[in-house]
């Protein structure tokens, strides 16, 4: 009973200690294990909102596998972009695009990552990084605090000096319950005080195990324009055909 | 009524297959106006089109595509070659042919595409009237013997192809394609083997191509169908490709040796490169080298003129480089400038364009050209500065 006693104290002084002592890495490790399923495919709607108030939505289908190492996205509306189609391989350090109507896969360089995609607040790079948290930043935990009304970690992810992320810092507030990144701010690659983009994800619901934020928004404080994602359906570790993440799958 | 009858044929089991899901109707109607000032009075041509186009996938395995374009032109419809020409060149033109020498926008109404894939694990094979795209080069692909790009126009879609197309996909990334374009005879018919893989940032290819290249020699009728002497001759192409990042730079390069049957053997080349700034705007640089054209202006004849303007060869000039900046000045907007520069007679085209996505699936597009070499150059002021106005509406 003594022992019992003894071993309850125990576990009692070292649970909210252990909360404590959880580091950044910890913390964006978990994160990082949250978003990169082994494998997912969905549909999503995107709607961007532009400065001057223009509305345009595209429809997409996504495939990820590989804990989000290769990801290929499809349109499928509006018309004018229908099967466009891209091929994002080795967390998006390999882009292909691929045109339907002249039936062209065309190879993007890096640099191309910082695009905006489709004209939304999402670049390439924001799609399709993968592990880009862990690999291509250093993680700081700062103070906790509330953000959209709920209890989180904030942690600050400062850019390493070989990455070429857009990024020069990132400040992630993680919902302390189920490690999921509710806000993120981006900060400008020369001025590291100056916030450029802000997403907020909401309607979390849990699938397959996953929590999965139904509705994202990013929005861009320079230009004053917002693109929301939907996620229409979703699923997660299913088997994907390596197949599909070939220039052969590009065009279906 | 015959002229309908590809259009009635895919509507017709687009009625049949309408209950299905995997049944899909798109396309696009578009409306352009181009004009050019030719001796000082602007001529203007404008250009009706109706893209109808079907996809079916009753399985995974199989896939049905099939678009038919209805194209009518009003306004100029005839353009006179002679009047983009030098004296020098139109010395050489016979009086009696004088009328031969024309640019002609016939009216169209075809089924451009038309082809069943069957999809297996590790192989594709795709017969019919289909597209062939090969090569990395924006404006130029020296390894596409099937198509001549337009360079004012170089991103516009292009016919559709009678082949047999088999493509195998043994692993990763590596794919071997063999093609087989049918004519009149196996000898006359294109083949193309094309092995693709990728080394560490690098898409790269090697192809074999063998075809019937269709030039003709515009000083000499042929009395039988009282048009241009064909000179049809075997070509074979022994051709690379190359495409990916070096130094931060996108970087492409297209090679193609021609081995000719009569005529001396030539080799044509392009390489690019590309960057995209963080503040958005795109720049790209494309250099080609055509060793089949003439690099001093004052040889360029006839025939050279014609066969380019027939598109049956790519330029007029030997070498020839093309410059891009393209920024979005809002997030549907993208306002571009490219340059054309034939280095070898020295002329040069200035090309302002404006890309716009007026609405959900309406596009408009504008561009204006402004040549500025000396009479006779591949870009003269006698080709005529003018430009382009194009809506599209896709549904």
């Amino acid at each position: 009973m003594k022992v019992v006693l003894i071993f309850m104290l125990i576990l009692v002084s070292i649970s909210p200690a252990r909360a404590q002592e959880l580091t950044g890495d910890d913390i964006i490790q978990k994160v990082n294990d949250i978003l990169s399923p082994g494998s997912s495919h969905g549909t999503s709607k995107m709607t961007i909102i532009t400065t001057s108030g223009k509305e345009r939505t595209f429809v997409m289908e996504s495939w990820s596998k590989n804990d989000g190492e290769k990801n290929l996205i499809r349109y499928s509306e509006p018309r004018r972009v229908k099967d466009q189609a891209v091929l994002m391989l080795n967390n998006a350090d390999d882009i292909w695009m691929y045109f339907p109507r002249t039936q062209r896969v065309r190879k993007l360089a890096t640099h191309a990552k910082k695009q905006k995609m489709q004209g939304s607040d999402f670049s390439y790079e924001d799609m399709g990084s993968g592990d880009a948290f862990i690999t291509d930043f250093t993680a700081k935990r700062l103070d906790d605090g509330k953000a959209e009304g709920e209890n989180c970690y904030c942690v600050e992810l400062v850019k390493k000096k070989d990455s070429d992320m857009s990024y020069s810092r990132l400040i992630m507030w993680v919902i302390k319950e189920n490690f999921y990144p509710i806000v993120i701010e981006y900060f400008d690659e020369d001025d590291s005080e100056r916030r450029i983009k802000r997403l907020v994800q909401s309607d979390i619901r849990v699938i397959d195990e996953i929590p999965t934020a139904w509705k994202v928004v990013m929005t861009n404080e320079e230009d004053n324009s917002r693109t929301t994602m939907e996620v229409v359906d979703i699923e997660y570790n299913i088997d994907v055909d390596d197949h599909l993440f070939t220039e052969r799958g590009m065009i279906r | 009524m015959r002229r309908w009858l590809p259009a009635a044929l895919i509507m017709l089991s687009a009625s049949a297959a309408s209950g299905q899901d995997d049944l899909e109707l798109f396309g696009y109607l578009e409306s352009q106006l181009m004009g050019a000032e030719i001796k000082s009075t602007f001529y203007h041509v404008q250009t009706n089109k109706l893209r109808f186009d079907m996809k079916y996938s009753p399985s995974d395995h199989v896939t049905v595509v099939a678009n038919y374009n209805d194209v009518t032109y009003h306004g100029k419809r005839q353009w006179n070659v002679p009047d983009f020409l030098s004296n020098q060149v139109k010395a050489g033109i016979a009086d009696p042919m004088a009328s031969f020498y024309v640019i002609p926008f016939e009216d169209q109404h075809i089924l451009d595409n038309a082809n069943l894939r069957l999809s297996f694990n590790s192989f594709d094979i795709t017969v019919g009237k289909q597209q062939i795209s090969l090569g990395s080069g924006y404006v130029w692909n020296p390894i596409d013997v099937f198509n001549v790009k337009d360079v004012l126009d170089p991103t516009y879609e292009q016919p559709g192809h009678n082949a047999a197309r088999v493509d195998v996909h043994p692993w990763g990334s590596f794919n071997l394609t063999a093609l087989y374009t049918p004519e009149d005879t196996w000898e006359s018919s294109g083949k193309l083997v094309q092995i693709k893989g990728r080394i560490p940032r690098f898409d790269v290819s090697l192809l074999f191509i063998e075809t019937l290249w269709r030039f003709h020699d515009y000083t000499r009728l042929d009395t039988l169908d009282y048009g241009f002497l064909e000179l049809p001759e075997r070509r074979r192409v022994i051709g690379a490709n190359a495409e990916g990042e070096l130094l931060s730079l996108g970087l492409y390069a297209e090679y193609g040796y021609n081995d000719m049957e009569f005529t001396e053997d030539f080799h044509e080349w392009a390489v690019g490169l590309n960057y995209t700034f963080d503040f958005q705007t795109y720049v790209m640089l494309e250099f080609y080298q055509n060793t089949f054209a003439k690099s001093d202006y004052h040889d360029y004849d006839i025939n050279d003129w014609m066969r380019f303007l027939a598109m049956e060869q790519k330029t007029v000039s030997r070498d020839q480089l093309y410059a891009l900046v393209q920024h979005p000045v809002t997030d549907f907007t993208e306002f571009g400038v490219s340059g054309i520069w034939s280095i070898s007679d020295g002329s040069f085209a200035l090309v302002p364009t404006l890309t716009w996505s007026l609405f959900e699936n309406v596009d408009v597009t504008a561009y204006a050209n402004v040549n500025f070499g000396e009479d006779g150059t591949a870009y003269s002021k006698l080709m005529g500065d003018g430009g382009l106005l194009r809506a599209r509406v896709y549904f």
